[in-house]
């Protein structure tokens, strides 16, 4: 009889302890060790971003000097009407305060804008996330809003010492409160798996009955505060159809994402000031 | 040894097919294409290396997978190392100084993860059509890009053996 040979099975035995090891071990160590590898990582993705600025800036030094004056003289006139709006939005907000303080009201959520440039996007069936070049060093917290010109953008999922990952609006993991414009009910928003091709989208829920949406006049998706992460009023998309809910009492129905959400550059994270003022 | 030295070699070239693979993965983000190129990174550690030093390499270079993607923590880990082990089992069947097949098993660990990572989608996901077109769409590509990146990544791989002064040849295990 040939004799057996029990050292042929070492690799299954290792793969075994392995995994008894990793079920045993406690979570904060597994934490420590994605943490550490992904610090490790992050340098070389912020190196390639600035690289990639530095290759941009290259670029546009090739542009003739008569272009460079007319791009001037455009940035000059949106800085006026820009400036124009700004002392109304302070207008505003003075009045707004003034009236708080009048009918004795809590006043809104007050949030700290900074803007961060976008590095890494991981687009596929499995995940919907992107990374950005602002992390702790920042004041960037976990569960922080995301946004964009075109409205909501998704919410910090992880924060590294110098970048921060964000769970898209159009992952199937996020999920917020949200309303119908010029309508205060409050439906959840929840993100779909995407196909990749034409627009992103998502699905709405629990939306009342006497809505209606028609492809000609589709109703306007917005966040609310009810969840306590997003500021009111955000576009989030556009609900072409509404059809009766599984439950059958609400209605559900596809929303139409913007499709600038695929290729951001620039993002800007919501910190709320009570996050800052309490570090 | 009780290590060997090609550990390194291996796993700065797994790091570097991951970094090479997700930049062309988010600069590609606005149509639909993602690339999962990671069934070759299993390959010459489990055919040429001794048990420890094999399983020292997969296990770094599946946690390094692990914090770079977002999947769950421990997933590409589990599964580097199970297919690993696999391959390790088996490995006086293949022969490693021709590409034939590696690649071979490099599309058949890069399916496998595939296959994977979509049973871990959960049951929501696996109900609608779009997600299986994306899926299909992302399986084929990456293999059609396979094609290519794996015999370069083999080739790359021994090349570097070669300029570092190691040995070319695999370890033999003392299992036959």
């Amino acid at each position: 009889m040939a004799h057996l040979r029990l050292d042929k099975y070492k690799p299954l035995v290792a793969l075994g302890v392995f995994l008894v090891a990793w079920w045993v071990i406690p979570s904060f160590v597994k934490s420590f060790v994605r943490v550490s590898f992904n610090e490790f990582q992050a340098p070389t993705w912020i190196v390639t971003s600035y690289l990639d600025d530095l290759g941009g800036f290259w670029t546009r030094r090739s542009h003739s000097k008569i272009e460079l004056i007319e791009a001037g003289r455009e940035l000059a006139r949106e800085k006026a009407y820009y400036q124009y709006y700004a002392q109304l939005n302070d207008r505003m907000a003075n009045e707004i305060a003034r009236l708080e303080s009048i009918l004795n009201i809590p006043s809104h959520r007050e949030f700290h804008y900074e803007v961060a440039r976008v590095i890494r996007r991981d687009l596929s069936a499995w995940w919907q996330q992107i990374t950005i070049r602002k992390g702790r060093d920042y004041g960037i917290i976990e569960g922080a809003a995301v946004v964009f010109s075109g409205g909501v953008v998704g919410r910090v999922i992880e924060v590294g010492a110098f970048t921060s990952r964000i769970e898209l609006v159009t992952s199937p993991n996020f999920r917020m409160a949200a309303s119908f414009e010029k309508d205060g009910r409050p439906v959840v928003y929840q993100g779909t798996p995407q196909s990749g091709f034409g627009t992103p989208i998502g699905r709405v829920n629990d939306a009342p009955q006497d809505l209606v949406a028609q492809s000609q006049k589709p109703l306007t998706l917005v966040s609310t505060e009810l969840g306590g992460t997003f500021p009111e009023g955000l576009r989030i998309g556009s609900v072409a159809w509404l059809e009766p809910g599984s439950t059958g009492i609400f209605q559900a129905g596809e929303v139409q994402l913007d499709d600038r959400l695929l290729r951001l550059h620039e993002v800007t994270v919501l910190i709320p000031l009570q996050a800052l003022a309490a570090e | 040894m009780f290590l060997d030295s090609r550990i390194l070699i291996m796993f700065g070239a797994n790091a570097l097919l991951l970094f090479l693979c997700s930049l062309v993965n988010s600069s590609l983000a606005a149509i639909p294409t993602y690339l999962i190129l990671l069934g070759p990174m299993l390959i010459f550690p489990s055919l040429y290396l001794q048990q420890r030093s094999y399983f020292l390499c997969t296990l770094l270079t599946g946690l390094w997978v692990d914090a770079a993607l977002p999947s769950n923590f421990g997933f590409f880990t589990f599964a580097f190392l199970s297919l690993g082990t696999l391959i390790c089992l088996m490995r006086v069947r293949f022969r490693v100084e021709h590409n034939y097949h590696p690649i071979i098993l490099a599309h058949c660990a890069n399916a496998t993860l595939i296959l994977l990572l979509t049973l871990c989608a959960g049951l929501e996901a696996l109900k609608v059509t779009s997600f299986w077109l994306q899926t299909g769409l992302t399986l084929l590509l990456s293999h059609l890009c396979l094609l290519l990146v794996a015999p370069w990544f083999f080739n790359f791989q021994r090349a570097l053996f070669e300029i570092f002064q190691l040995d070319s040849e695999p370890e033999d295990f003392p299992i036959l």
